[in-house]
C-alpha cells in the first residue's frame, strides 16, 4: 500500500523533472530507457477481486505456451500474483483457459 | 447463522444437451441444496462456450453457474452427486464468501485512506465532480502522449 503510493509519486516526479529541462526533448527523462518502472495492474486500476470467471482479466497473463506468467515479467506484485495464481488454476479447471497449448 | 457459506457451483453439460435434462440436473441441484435447508441466490446460463480443451470427448460446452447460501456439508454432498450424474461433464464448487469481504475490506481501507489524505489536505473527503472528471482526463493522457499531456500541464 505504502510502497505502492510511493512509487506513484516517484513517477510523477520523474515525469515532472523531464518536464522541466526540456534542453533535450527527444530523448525525454534519459532514466526510463534503462529500467521500466514496475507496475502492479491490479494495484494502479484498483482491482480487488480477480475471479475466476472473468477471462479477459486473466488472459494477458498467460503467455501462448498456456503458462502463469511469472511475476518478474508482468511486475504484478506479490498479493494479486497469489489471488491471480488461483483464479488461473479454477479457470483451468472449468477449461475456461488451457493446461498447456502446443 | 455462522455457518452459512457462499459458494459457486459451475457445471459443464454437452452443447446437445435437451432442455429438459438440463432442468433435471437444476432440480438435482436444487433437492440437494433444500435437504441442508440452503438457498440458491442466482442461476446464470452462461449457454454455449468453447471448452479450452476436449473433456469427454466434447469440444463446445454449455455453462450454468449457481450461487449458493448454504453449509459447508452441503457441498461435499452436491460433489458426489454432481460427479455421479452423467449429463455433467465437469464441476466446481468454489466458496466465495470469504474472498468477497476481503476485497470488499481491502476497497473500504482504500477509500477510508483516501478520505484521511484528503481531510489532511483541507480537502472534504469525497472528490467532488469536476475533480473526478479532471482525473479521467489524467488517464486518457497516460494510456495516449503521455510525456506532452505533462508537459503541458507543467510548463504553464
Amino acid at each position: 500500500m505504502n510502497g505502492d503510493f510511493d512509487k506513484d509519486r516517484g513517477g510523477r516526479g520523474g515525469r515532472g523533472a523531464g518536464g522541466s529541462d526540456k534542453g533535450g526533448d527527444k530523448g525525454g527523462p534519459r532514466r526510463t530507457f534503462f529500467r521500466r518502472r514496475r507496475v502492479c495492474k491490479f494495484c494502479v486500476e484498483k482491482i480487488d477481486y480477480i475471479g475466476y470467471r472473468d477471462v479477459k482479466l486473466l488472459a494477458p497473463f498467460i503467455p501462448e505456451r498456456g503458462k502463469i506468467q511469472p511475476r518478474r515479467i508482468s511486475g504484478v506484485c506479490a498479493t494479486h500474483q497469489r489471488a491471480l495464481q488461483s483464479a488461473i488454476k479454477r479457470a483451468r479447471q472449468l477449461a475456461l483457459i488451457p493446461y498447456v497449448t502446443d | 447463522m455462522s455457518n452459512v457459506r457462499q459458494y459457486e457451483l459451475v457445471y459443464i453439460v454437452p452443447p446437445d444437451t435437451t432442455e429438459e435434462q438440463l432442468a433435471e440436473v437444476h432440480q438435482q441441484v436444487a433437492t440437494v441444496v433444500e435437504r441442508f435447508g440452503a438457498t440458491i441466490e442466482r442461476t446464470e446460463n452462461w449457454g454455449r462456450r468453447k471448452l479450452a480443451y476436449e473433456i469427454s470427448r466434447q469440444r463446445e460446452g454449455v455453462y450454468v453457474l449457481e450461487v449458493i447460501n448454504g453449509p459447508a456439508a452441503m457441498t461435499a454432498e452436491l460433489d458426489r452427486r454432481l460427479r455421479v450424474l452423467d449429463a455433467v461433464i465437469r464441476h466446481l464448487i468454489i466458496r466465495v464468501d470469504e474472498e468477497i469481504s476481503v476485497a470488499e475490506r481491502a476497497k473500504a481501507n482504500r477509500k477510508a485512506a483516501m478520505a484521511a489524505r484528503r481531510t489532511r489536505r483541507g480537502l472534504p473527503p469525497e472528490p467532488t465532480e469536476d475533480e473526478r472528471r479532471r482525473r479521467e482526463g489524467d488517464d486518457d493522457d497516460l494510456e495516449g502522449g503521455l510525456e506532452s499531456g505533462f508537459r503541458a500541464g507543467g510548463d504553464r
